[in-house]
């Protein structure tokens, strides 16, 4: 096997000085460079927004129409296939269609990463509506409400910790994802990465990493406070037996 | 007396009615079998039985969420079935308090209670929570009738086992229900907060003339408060009983004495 895809460990070895070489290039670049990295990440992150805010808009409605305990058969299975088929293609490769359909630019990226947070969102909560308690489904329901108003008054609320989770989770990875459509000229901060690796100017490639990487980091300190501050607490109001 | 009610005016007046009922989950063994009960208008009725008996199932034969399989079931002459456009009228006239009280914990508790109003709002209205004032004003007095002023905008998550009773029994009152069907509601409290409970419930039952049909499993605490107690063993109604005239009378069909029916109408008619 690791004769097929030539991946021999001493090839690492051999290798690592080079990050050495790549880090001390970083102090050479000229400090304007920061600059434009981090504007370039602040559109990876608007770009990375905004499909997960069209993504999540859409992936809700397909939830709902795809929960087994809200919806008819001839409703759930094709949504679900749907959802399945969307979810078949990585966002890289949603790019390179929306780069062919749209042209070059930030707006395929966008494209890329509502489908494909539609695909991941969609499946999350349509399962997190499955898993609702039945009690009060069926308690509210054996009022004679409508499905809007079950949908309103049980379902949204019973699901919503879990959907805000998702929706952090998600975007957080986004913002990972985003960061590398620029390889297929889908916008955002890879693309910088993608031209200096092409041209061997690896200090300056670096800068633009060392920016993504502390901006995830960053990122990911701020959700888990979101996480602890909003979700841990009704969470355990929801494991409170009736 | 008031309290004296003779046997041959109850299936005439009677808001629930039950041919030979028999009911099953997986259609191989009955949980119910050949139920026959017929529930005044205006009953405070209780189910007693042990655990498994089919007490919740019964209660589910009466909202519509379960169908026989064998026999009929009548709710205020119509047959229940929650999926039948028909019978939603009546859905919304029926305060189903089920055993796990099925309330919304990430909710608040005026958001809980305020669902049992939902079917007089429209579908636009109470998308965006928009209940009219006297709806609000509605809910919050039966907030106060249960025992729960100042604990509108508590999340029921928060709430004590006994307020989360409360708060199920509110949602069902603002129903305007005209049957409450409540199963083992005080079961898990303790005796003094059991009583409380079943107290806030009487006195809905009597001052909004609804027909109140509970699940007990402790019988003593059933006889306390209702009319008439049927007891159910092993899917099967092996009495029904009430207390009359300070003593314990059957009035299981067939399993009576004749001497105690020609006795319970030989009162009446002297009085
Ligand atoms: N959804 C279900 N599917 C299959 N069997 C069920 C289901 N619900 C109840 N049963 C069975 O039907 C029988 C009667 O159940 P039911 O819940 O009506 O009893 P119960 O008298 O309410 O008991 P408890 O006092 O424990 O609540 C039990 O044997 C139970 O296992
Ligand atoms: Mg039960």
């Amino acid at each position: 096997m690791s004769a097929n895809v030539d991946a021999d460990p001493r090839d690492f070895v051999e290798g690592l000085p080079n990050i050495g070489i790549m880090l001390q290039d970083i102090t050479e670049v000229d400090s304007s460079l920061f600059v434009t990295a981090f504007w370039s990440m602040l559109e990876t992150i608007e770009m990375a927004f905004i499909g997960t805010v069209v993504g999540v808009a859409i992936a809700l409605p397909l939830s709902l129409l795809a929960a087994r305990n809200l919806n008819h058969k001839f409703v759930y299975v094709p949504v679900r296939a749907l959802l399945a088929a969307i979810r078949t293609f990585p966002s890289i490769l949603w790019a390179i269609l929306f780069v062919i359909i749209v042209g070059l630019g930030p707006f395929a990226g966008v494209l890329a990463i509502t489908m494909y947070t539609v695909g991941f969102i969609a499946k999350l909560q349509y399962e997190a509506i499955e898993a609702i308690d039945a009690d009060p489904m069926d308690a509210v329901g054996a009022i004679g409400v409508s499905k809007l108003q079950l949908i309103r008054f049980v379902v949204l609320p019973e699901s919503a910790s879990h959907l805000l989770s998702q929706i952090l989770y998600i975007f957080d990875y986004n913002i990972r994802q985003t960061s590398i459509l620029g390889l297929v000229g889908a916008g955002g901060i890879g693309f910088y990465i993608i031209n200096y690796i092409k041209f061997f100017e690896y200090g300056k490639a670096a800068v633009f990493m060392l920016v993504v990487l502390v901006t995830v980091l960053i990122i990911d300190w701020v959700s888990v406070r979101i996480r602890d501050k909003y979700i841990i607490k009704s969470q355990r109001g929801m494991q409170v037996k009736s | 007396m008031e309290k004296q009610k003779g046997s041959a005016s109850i299936s005439t007046l009677s808001i629930v009615q039950m041919n030979d009922v028999s009911a099953s989950y997986d259609s191989k063994d009955y949980v119910l079998k050949n139920i026959r009960l017929s529930i005044p208008r205006g009953a405070n009725y209780a189910i007693v039985g042990q655990s498994g008996s089919g007490k919740s199932t019964l209660l589910k034969l009466i909202n519509g969420m379960m169908h026989p399989s064998n026999g009929k079931v009548l709710v205020d002459y119509k047959v229940p079935n929650t999926s039948d456009r028909k019978f939603k009228p009546f859905m919304h006239k029926i305060g189903y308090i089920p055993q796990n009280l099925g309330l919304i914990k990430n909710s608040t508790v005026l958001e809980n209670i305020l669902i049992g109003a939902l079917p007089r709002v429209n579908g636009f209205n109470s998308f965006f929570k928009n209940f009219p004032d006297s709806e609000i004003k509605n809910a919050k007095k039966i907030l106060k009738q249960v025992g729960l002023q100042g604990k509108a905008e508590r999340k029921v998550y928060m709430l004590s086992g006994g307020e989360k009773r409360r708060v199920a029994i509110a949602r069902a009152l603002v129903q305007k229900p005209e049957i409450i069907l409540a199963d083992e509601i005080v079961s898990e409290l303790d005796h003094m907060t059991a009583r409380e409970i079943m107290d806030v419930l009487a006195e809905a039952q009597s001052t909004m003339n609804l027909t109140a049909i509970m699940v007990h499993h402790d019988l003593q605490l059933a006889l306390e408060y209702a009319d008439r107690v049927a007891v159910i063993k092993e899917g099967e109604k092996i009495l029904e009983i009430g207390v009359e005239a300070d003593r314990i009378v059957d009035f299981q069909t067939g399993n009576y004495t004749q001497k105690e029916i020609l006795e319970m109408f030989n009162t009446e008619s002297k009085e």
